[in-house]
């Protein structure tokens, strides 16, 4: 079995481009094949904000979707989530109002890379 | 523009007005509607979002440019002069700022000060000397100064607001999540304006959304002959040539990502775990160490450290991370159990 940590952590930053993860609020880091995701689960979608709930229900999907894909990486024996705005209650993702503290957009910091 | 894409300008152009609304103080929303309206000829509105922009952040570069271009386009060639002789003297290695001058200088009847610049332009970049040698703009080392020319610059200037437009709606529809509506506008941009190492850089990151891993490598390694300090792009290389397992190639363009951001300690991470699997353990735990020595409130380097001391038997040393990793984040079991395993 595949046992290299920065193989299944490039394979994670491809699925968090792939699933249009907000990666300036999101860390990951591996070690022996333990997984670990820390931060705040956000997506990037251009979306307005009069969507908020449809959003929500789409991030939760995003999120079930992505942890099941981190498990089944060639090498990955465990995730370790330490996410501010979601937790797991019975199995099931719960949405946790939290405060962002990360406020890049405000600053200005350049919108023309991907 | 054709219909379709009036349609969908139209559409990013409301969606942004009404984001606007809600965010009166994100910078980036005010660039952008800066640039719609640019794009559709209003630029009264144009001008008023740049320098809203500018007052919410007088650095932001993007907008400085996009200031400097909308005065040339107004022909108040004294004001763009000020914008882009401040940021030549910022960054004077930059053709494409020397060659504005020289547009401004033209258009002035400063003659002499124009064709110093094209001067420099080339001097600074390859680029513009095969494309003004090209368009018969400089032969042998003469420029000519004449009516062909300034038709010439006129049509880069022109080109660098649409590459520009259309590089932001490929951005744009990329973060919707509609990737091959974004290559194409990225496709456009690059047309317009070839030299332009980001055009590149977003190419070769559409191109990894699709898992078109060989396609991305092409267009970073572009960028990166464009612009060789992008150390972005070497990191994007390495992580995918990651994903291939060809690690060899992975842990060489990290090292350059390294060497070009050595204050990054996201790539030292990175470093560390392609040291640490190829069993380079010192190399490794040095490169953590740096990572936290960069921020030392990142966990993960602290947790890396913390496994490969377990690991060497270097139990005083393992304790002492995984006791610091608890007390960031108290409720980590995994960390709290290897503790237990060596107290």
């Amino acid at each position: 079995m595949l046992k290299e940590d920065f193989v299944i952590q490039s394979n994670i930053r491809r699925l968090l481009v792939s699933y249009n993860i907000d990666r300036n609020k999101i860390d990951i880091g591996t070690i022996r094949g333990v997984v670990y995701v820390r931060g705040f689960f956000k997506l990037t979608y251009n979306t307005p904000e009069s969507e908020g709930e449809k959003l929500q229900g789409f991030t939760l999907k995003t999120l079930t979707t992505f942890e099941k894909r981190i498990r089944s990486l060639p090498g990955v024996s465990d995730i370790i989530f330490q996410l501010v705005d979601w937790k797991k209650e019975k199995k099931e993702w719960v949405r946790v109002e939290a405060k962002e503290e990360k406020e890049g957009d405000r600053e200005g910091k350049g919108d023309s890379t991907l | 523009m054709k219909e379709k894409g009036i349609l969908l300008y139209k559409r990013i152009l409301g969606e942004i007005e009404k984001k606007i609304q809600i965010h009166p103080n994100y910078v980036d929303l005010h660039n952008q509607l800066a640039l719609l309206y640019m794009m559709e000829g209003d630029r009264e509105r144009a001008e008023k979002n740049l320098v809203e922009a500018l007052r919410l952040n007088p650095k932001y570069r993007e907008a400085i440019l996009n200031l400097g271009y909308l005065y040339a386009e107004l022909k108040r060639w004294k004001e763009a002069e000020d914008i882009f002789v401040s940021e030549s003297k910022k960054h004077p290695q930059d053709g494409f700022l020397h060659h504005v001058l020289s547009i401004l200088y033209f258009q002035n009847g400063k003659r002499k000060e124009a064709g110093l610049r094209i001067r420099k332009a080339i001097q600074c970049d390859p680029y513009y000397r095969d494309y003004y040698k090209k368009m018969g703009v400089s032969q042998k080392g003469i420029v000519y100064l004449d009516q062909k020319t300034e038709r010439v610059l006129k049509k880069v200037l022109l080109n660098y607001h649409h590459a520009n437009f259309h590089s932001f709606i490929g951005i744009y529809l990329a973060k919707e999540g509609k990737p091959i509506q974004a290559l194409k506008e990225l496709k456009k941009a690059e047309k317009l304006e070839p030299n332009k190492s980001l055009f590149h850089a977003n190419l070769g990151t559409i191109y990894y959304h699709q898992g078109s891993y060989q396609k991305a490598i092409q267009e970073y390694q572009k960028a990166l002959r464009i612009d060789s300090h992008y150390g972005m792009g070497y990191a994007n290389l390495s992580y995918i040539y990651g994903l291939k397992g060809r690690t060899r190639e992975a842990l060489r363009y990290m090292k350059k990502a390294v060497r070009l951001n050595p204050r990054y300690a996201d790539f030292r991470y990175s470093l560390a775990l392609l040291y640490s699997d190829r069993k380079r353990y010192k190399e490794a735990i040095s490169e953590l160490k740096k990572a936290l020595r960069i921020n030392p409130k990142y966990l993960f380097p602290r947790i890396n450290l913390g496994v490969l001391y377990e690991e060497q038997e270097r139990w005083r040393e393992a304790r002492r991370e995984y006791r610091k990793i608890l007390q960031i984040s108290p409720g980590d079991e995994h960390i709290r159990r290897r503790l237990e395993g060596i107290s």
